[in-house]
């Protein structure tokens, strides 16, 4: 009935052009399953998954949205609020590679992030299992791409063979809690009468009320 | 041009200050006269001259009627102030029934009171924003009606003032009001310019009337001096005066044509008869009936006779046969007579004989023998009289007159049937000129008697003064023309007036009506159909304008109903006769007919549909130019758009409820769906350019630091993404009920209409509506959160009215859902998923405002300490949470979560649907979770606050010993008395979650306390009493069952067991440990030794049999070993022998076999935690340090008490062991108590065998 151990609550929006396997991410990590054929998204679908990492448990709560032109009023009301961006392309689709920055701009615009507040984002390569002669992006033009816009966070994963799948999920929620403990320094410095053991209830166990340093 | 208009609009506008005194009089007066056909004198024109000059007099010196004004300024203050308050009534009545709807829906109607109070508070917020959306169109509504009232009151006033009463007016079978003076003003001038080049032909008509007026004035006064028929009642005098008014001649011109007209030859008349049916003859044949036909003649000249056909084997004939019978003797004592005759035909006697079968009854029988005889004795046959009728001349009218007969014979009293008979005077003049003439003549009559009668535009509906008829009549007459020409002539005068006198369309309606049957028979020469078209085509713009202009304002309800009618009737006869190759709409004169056929266009529904939809165009046009204005922002632009659709349904409404079911019985013609096709297609260009415009550039909402900041401040309500939002949503509310209206209109063009997408101009809007209804939801709550009393909405219920609140609010959201009715399935799937997120959003938003809310109530603060009482607000505040919470799933299956899946298991397939509901089960499983958790930390609050008060009550407890019993009962009662209101407030599942959270605590603090306070090295007696405590609480509060789930409890109580013990009782504690671990241990280094033991009575009989494998304790690899027996606990076998056995040197495997018997009392022997020690050690040579081996353990109960001897027993083996740890609790007790020399000793000891 109760839930002994409290997890922290994370919002994951992973977004990029449609067929990059964004679904096939999704569903690697939660249920480590593959399916070849899978459907087109149609607008969102939702997950819940815990992850561990340092001993705490965080529970991901996985947005995987639909990445055709047509969907994006469907999608974009769900950016809100989110906690992890996910940047997908795919290794073998230089044009999903280069609409990431359309994605970035897309997320920055619907999530309402505020100006000088850092987005979580991490770029995910998907499909690494192709064969060289495919490949249309190479792993240095992905980190070029990622410093040019200031993400620190990027990986090669293959739905497919499930490689690096749990580990982008990971660098995600490391990432988030770089940027999280960043924020908590700077707010401490601000304000030095915050109740740190106090932050962790009640800003992060609730699903939807968006980012922490929102206060 | 004429100056009847000018006159008629002084006349209103004087009317207007003056109407009673003068202007009913007049029109009294004249109506009175028409009405009676009073004999009209020649000073009557004076007279009405007179009053004219009359009523201008006060408009010329303006001081006259001053004193009104004021007067009629507090009438119309007066009216104003009514009409507000009537207004003022209908939007209270409005509210009520809102209200009145609200209650209804409410699905918790226990609760209405404090529900609708906070609730309308609550509303307050936002100014009603979800209870807008429901009542929007009923409001809208609501306010064009009031606003039309108010036009139509204006307009009612207006004409009440202007409008002659009409009570006088019976007989005036136009009963509809006559119109402003303004509208109408503007509607001749708009078909004066639509029929531009008519008048220019009008005039001309006009001079050449004038050129030969003198010809047909004498005409006139001939036609008056050879008075025809019996209308003789209006002197000829009156008659000339009339003329000479009409036709404007001076007095001297007058008398010479009058010479003229006097010295012209008499008139060659003639009497028309149309002899049309008889009906009831007499029968005059055996078999009942009569071959009638008859035979007319003047009673002057009786040997010209005239018959009509035989009509054979009837009783109601119908003849419909014409005859003109010259008049010779000009007096008018002259009759006409008509006789019908039963025809006789030239019959045998043979072939009468054979009739006798048809003969019937007695009468008959008697009828053909009679005949036989006759035609058998003369060889003739003989026509019978069946019966006569006499018409004077002088009762027929100059006018004509239908009448009905009834036929007399001679000598015979009975009923012989009746005959109807059409009869008219004629002139032999040609029939052409005639018509010219006649058409001349009524039309100068007509001006001068509009001019004369000042009757309003669209007013008069062909009934002359009685001059003006007489006049028509006689020339009628003595021309010789037939109704039909007559008609005709009428029909074309009209329509040439009506151009710029426009006249009633009851007048050409009725017309029509006359003139369709024998214009469809061809009766009538070309000529004069050439003219009817022609008098057609000068009609139909007026009967355009009418259907252009049904929206006209200014006129009332029924008089525009009136119109339309006898405007479709008229265009229902103009389409019977199915006009070909005539070009009757000119697009010059209808620039707006959209015809693309070949030829000339005569298509007149196709032209009425262009009419509607050019009437639908210029109004909209009309609106949207009113409201234009420079510089619109979007949320004016917006409104404007809301308001032009609403004003475009409410006349679709008004055009299904009034004009369509006209337009389909008189015309066929489908009047509304014909507007809703062109409605349609104005409306989506009007809005989707602009909607989808907005809909790119609309402004975020930013509120997602809303959750502990107050609501914005909308300064600007331009500027307000808010409001442009809820804007969008009332068109997009707007246009979805227009296109639900052409759903049931035109089913099946309704696939062809653009509108039918609407929802994809608003795609980019849904997101932004969502937001506004989360953002909205979450100041609702914050404010239901305020406003709540903390009190149960109910006794029954548990909890209070923000709970109530949220939850409307949530389906005030779902309201938001049902209304937007999405129609595209993907869409709604998301939204629906987006949905349930925010409401999960707002369930936490309001724990968090709840607990916010509670938070501080039950703290107390007085001098010594810091006090919390669980107080009924936490407990409702939990309540209402978990309330909110256990509705959220019901909700979401509200919101049509299955019927949006199915659907897309249909448009796409079951898998994919599948997904799509896991996914939403996911958010709702999720959303409840988040919110479970939320109660959870609520509930820990509460405890963790409960804390304090329970560590220092329990403190206070142990400190005061044994007096401090107080305390204990105070520490009960404090638990005692929150967890009561815990457990009467909460469910229990809640409740059952915050014992077990107090509980966890309590344990916690007394792990706390217990720590804290050995390290403080407490007496043992400060632990006991703490223990007591514990266990008192443990057996008030909690049973037994629910305690052995509760290990912390049980460890705390362990520890504080331990330290509650004398040092001699812990010491002996630490040996049952050891007992107890040395039991469990197998196969140790140090060896094994066997005994017998049993007790005898009070003494214990113990045999050391052996011991093997003993630890090698010398060099040589071998022990000198020895065992002691001790007996614990220690002190309480003091003076007890410790007996021991010889040393057994050099060997590992000693044989001991020794048995020892000790005596104990009583008491000691029913110690029921004794023990029996087997030490093993190694005697030292020199015999002072003995080493250690190994011991054993025996507990007391397991010694048999037994009478049999000892080697009956069984031998009992144990291993030797030695002591390996120092961390028990019973240990660490022992090593708290430093300054104790007992335990010191022990523990000396203890480690010395450890480490040996």
């Amino acid at each position: 009935m109760r839930s002994t151990t409290k997890n922290t609550l994370l919002k994951v929006v992973i977004l990029g052009d449609g067929g990059v396997g964004k679904s096939c991410l999704m569903n690697r990590f939660v249920s480590n399953q593959f399916d070849e054929h899978s459907f087109h998204t149609i607008g969102v679908e939702f997950l819940n998954k815990d992850i561990e990492i340092d001993g705490e448990t965080y529970t991901l709560q996985i947005w995987d949205t639909a990445g055709q032109e047509r969907f994006k009023t469907l999608r974009t009301p769900f950016y809100r609020g989110s906690d992890i961006c996910i940047l997908t392309y795919a290794v073998d689709d230089k044009t999903s590679f280069k609409n990431l920055d359309m994605w970035r701009k897309e997320f920055a615009n619907y999530a309402d992030v505020k100006e000088n507040n850092q987005v979580p984002f991490i770029v995910v390569g998907n499909k690494s299992d192709v064969p060289t002669e495919e490949r249309e992006v190479s792993p240095l033009e992905m980190e070029t791409w990622c410093n040019d816009n200031g993400i620190t966070s990027c990986i090669e994963t293959s739905a497919k063979s499930a490689s690096n799948v749990q580990e982008a999920f990971k660098m995600a929620v490391q990432h988030w809690l770089k940027l999280e403990s960043r924020a908590d320094k700077s707010e401490t410095v601000i304000n030095d009468t915050v109740d740190l053991s106090k932050k962790q209830t009640e800003n992060r166990t609730s699903c939807c009320i968006g980012s922490s340093d929102d206060k | 041009m004429y100056p009847s208009m000018r006159s008629i609009e002084l006349f209103r506008s004087v009317s207007v200050d003056d109407f009673d005194s003068c202007a009913a009089c007049l029109l009294k007066r004249s109506n009175a006269m028409r009405r009676k056909g009073r004999r009209v004198v020649a000073g009557q024109r004076v007279l009405l001259r007179d009053e004219k000059d009359r009523l201008s007099a006060p408009l010329k010196g303006k001081n006259g009627n001053t004193s009104l004004i004021p007067y009629r300024r507090i009438l119309k203050n007066l009216r104003r102030l009514q009409m507000k308050e009537q207004q003022k009534k209908i939007k209270d009545s409005v509210g009520v029934k809102l209200l009145k709807k609200k209650k209804r829906t409410s699905w918790f109607l226990k609760v209405k009171d404090i529900y609708s109070r906070s609730d309308e508070r609550i509303q307050q917020v936002d100014g009603g924003f979800f209870e807008k959306f429901g009542s929007l169109f009923r409001e809208h509504a609501e306010m064009a009606k009031t606003k039309e009232q108010e036009e139509k009151r204006e307009v009612a006033e207006k004409a009440a003032e202007i409008t002659p009463k009409e009570g006088d007016e019976e007989d005036n079978d136009e009963t509809t009001l006559p119109v402003i003076a303004e509208s109408e003003a503007e509607d001749s001038a708009a078909s004066a310019s639509d029929s531009d080049s008519e008048t220019e032909k009008d005039k001309g008509d006009l001079i050449a009337a004038a050129f030969n007026i003198d010809e047909l004035y004498t005409e006139i006064l001939y036609i008056i001096i050879h008075n025809v028929g019996c209308n003789v009642e209006v002197s000829q005098n009156a008659l000339f005066s009339y003329a000479q008014d009409a036709f404007r001649i001076p007095n001297d011109k007058h008398r010479k044509l009058m010479e003229e007209a006097e010295s012209k030859a008499d008139p060659e008349l003639m009497i028309n008869v149309e002899v049309i049916e008889a009906k009831e003859l007499r029968s005059k044949d055996s078999n009942g009936l009569s071959d009638p036909f008859v035979t007319l003649y003047l009673a002057s000249n009786s040997s010209h006779r005239y018959n009509t056909s035989v009509k054979s084997m009837t009783l109601n004939p119908i003849w419909e046969e014409h005859f003109a019978l010259p008049i010779t003797d000009k007096s008018i004592d002259d009759s006409l007579c008509l006789e019908v005759w039963d025809f006789d035909p030239a019959e045998t006697v043979k072939e009468k004989l054979g009739k006798i079968f048809d003969v019937k009854g007695v009468k008959g029988m008697r009828k053909l023998v009679k005949e036989i005889a006759v035609t058998a004795t003369t060889g003739q046959h003989v026509n019978e009289l069946i019966g006569r009728a006499n018409i004077p001349l002088n009762t027929i009218p100059a006018s004509g007159m239908t009448m009905w007969y009834s036929l007399d014979k001679k000598n015979k009293v009975t009923r012989q049937g009746i005959v109807k008979v059409r009869v008219s005077f004629s002139s032999g003049k040609n029939n052409q000129v005639a018509q010219q003439e006649h058409r001349h003549m009524r039309r100068i009559i007509l001006l001068h008697e509009l001019e004369l009668s000042k009757v309003a535009p669209h007013w008069w509906c062909g009934n002359f003064t009685y001059q003006g008829q007489q006049l028509l009549d006689q020339h009628i007459a003595q021309s010789g023309l037939t109704q039909t020409e007559v008609e005709l002539c009428a029909y074309s005068v009209y329509a040439g007036v009506h151009q710029n006198h426009p006249l009633s369309f009851t007048l050409f309606s009725k017309s029509l009506e006359k003139l369709v049957k024998p214009l469809q028979t061809e009766t009538i020469c070309e000529e004069e159909v050439k003219l009817f078209w022609e008098a057609t085509k000068k009609l139909l713009p007026s009967c355009f304008s009418i259907i252009r202009k049904i929206r006209k304002k200014g006129t009332t309800e029924k008089a525009v109903m009136k119109q339309v009618i006898e405007v479709l009737k008229i265009l229902n006869y103009i389409g019977i006769l199915e006009p070909r190759n005539i070009e009757l709409f000119p697009s010059n004169l209808y620039p707006w007919v959209t015809f693309h056929g070949d030829g000339p266009n005569c298509d007149i529904l196709g032209t009425l549909s262009d009419a509607v939809s050019q009437g639908a165009n210029d109004w909209l046009n009309h609106l949207i130019e009113n409201n234009r204005k420079p510089d619109e922002s979007e949320l004016a632009r917006l409104q404007n758009l809301i308001q032009l659709i609403q004003l475009v349904r409410s006349d679709l409404q008004k055009a299904i409820e009034f004009y369509d079911k006209l337009f389909i019985d008189l015309v066929k013609f489908q009047y509304a769906k014909c507007l809703y096709i062109f409605y349609q297609a104005k409306i989506a260009t009007l809005c989707e350019p602009e909607v989808r415009e907005i809909c790119k550039s609309l402004k975020k909402l930013h509120y997602i630091g809303y959750s502990y900041t107050s609501a914005p401040t909308n300064s600007d309500p331009e500027e307000d993404p808010l409001s442009e939002g809820t804007s969008l949503f009332e068109v997009y509310l707007a246009v979805q009920r227009f296109v639900t209206l052409g759903q049931g209109l035109c089913p099946a063009d309704y696939d062809t209409f653009h509108i039918k997408n609407f929802h994809q101009w608003f795609h980019g809007g849904v997101a932004q509506w969502l937001d506004i209804a989360v953002y909205k939801a979450l100041i609702r709550i914050e404010k239901a959160v305020e406003l709540d009393q903390l009190v149960h909405v109910d006794t029954n219920l548990k909890y209070s009215s923000s709970a109530v609140d949220a939850l409307t609010i949530f389906y005030q959201v779902k309201t938001f859902w049902q209304q937007l009715n999405w129609p595209d399935v993907e869409g709604c799937y998301t939204f629906i998923a987006k949905i349930i997120d925010d409401i999960c959003r707002c369930c936490v938003f309001y724990a968090d405002k709840m607990a916010a809310r509670v938070d501080g109530m039950g703290d107390s603060q007085d001098v010594y300490e810091k006090k919390f009482e669980v107080t009924n607000e936490w407990c409702l505040a939990i309540n209402n949470i978990d309330y909110v919470r256990e509705t959220l799933e019901p909700f979401t299956r509200d919101l049509g979560m299955e019927d949006v899946l199915k659907k897309l298991a249909d448009i796409k397939s079951p898998v994919e649907a599948d997904r799509c509901r896991n996914t939403l089960n996911n958010v709702i499983s999720n959303a409840i979770d988040t919110v479970r958790n939320k109660i959870i930390e609520l509930l820990e609050i509460v405890a963790n606050k409960m804390g304090p008060s329970m560590k220092r009550l329990l403190i206070e407890g142990a400190e005061l010993g044994s007096q401090g019993c107080n305390t204990i009962d105070r520490l009960m009662m404090y638990v005692d008395t929150n967890l009561s209101t815990l457990h009467r407030e909460l469910n229990d599942e809640n409740f059952n979650r915050i014992l077990e959270i107090v509980w966890d605590l309590l344990s916690e603090i007394l792990n706390e306390i217990i720590q804290t306070n050995l390290e403080k090295r407490r007496p043992p007696p400060f632990f006991a009493k703490l223990r007591e405590t514990l266990n008192l609480m443990l057996g008030s509060f909690k049973n037994p069952d629910d305690c052995s789930n509760c290990d912390a409890l049980r460890r705390t109580e362990q520890i504080l067991k331990i330290n509650g013990l004398e040092t001699a009782d812990l010491i002996h504690q630490a040996y049952i440990e050891m007992a107890n671990i040395f039991d469990k241990s197998k196969e140790t280094p140090y060896g094994e030794i066997s005994f017998r033991c049993r007790f005898q009575g009070d003494s214990l009989q113990i045999e050391v049999i052996n011991a093997r494998n003993l630890f090698a304790m010398d060099s040589n690899g071998a022990s000198d070993s020895f065992v002691r027996i001790h007996l614990f606990p220690e002190h309480k076998f003091i003076g007890v022998d410790k007996p021991k056995t010889k040393t057994h040197n050099k060997t590992l495997f000693p044989l001991y076999d020794e048995t020892f018997t000790i005596d104990l009392n009583p008491e000691q022997a029913s110690i029921e935690d004794g023990l029996i020690l087997f030490s093993v050690k190694d005697k030292d040579m020199l015999g002072y340090n003995n080493q250690y081996i190994g011991e054993a353990f025996l507990k007391f109960k397991d010694i048999p008490r037994t009478e049999s001897s000892l080697s009956s027993l069984p031998q009992v083996k144990k291993w030797l062991c030695r002591p390996t740890t120092t961390e028990t609790n019973v240990l660490k007790a022992l090593e708290t108590r430093q300054g104790d020399k007992q335990a010191k000793d022990f523990l000396r000891k203890y480690k010395q065998r450890m480490g040996s």
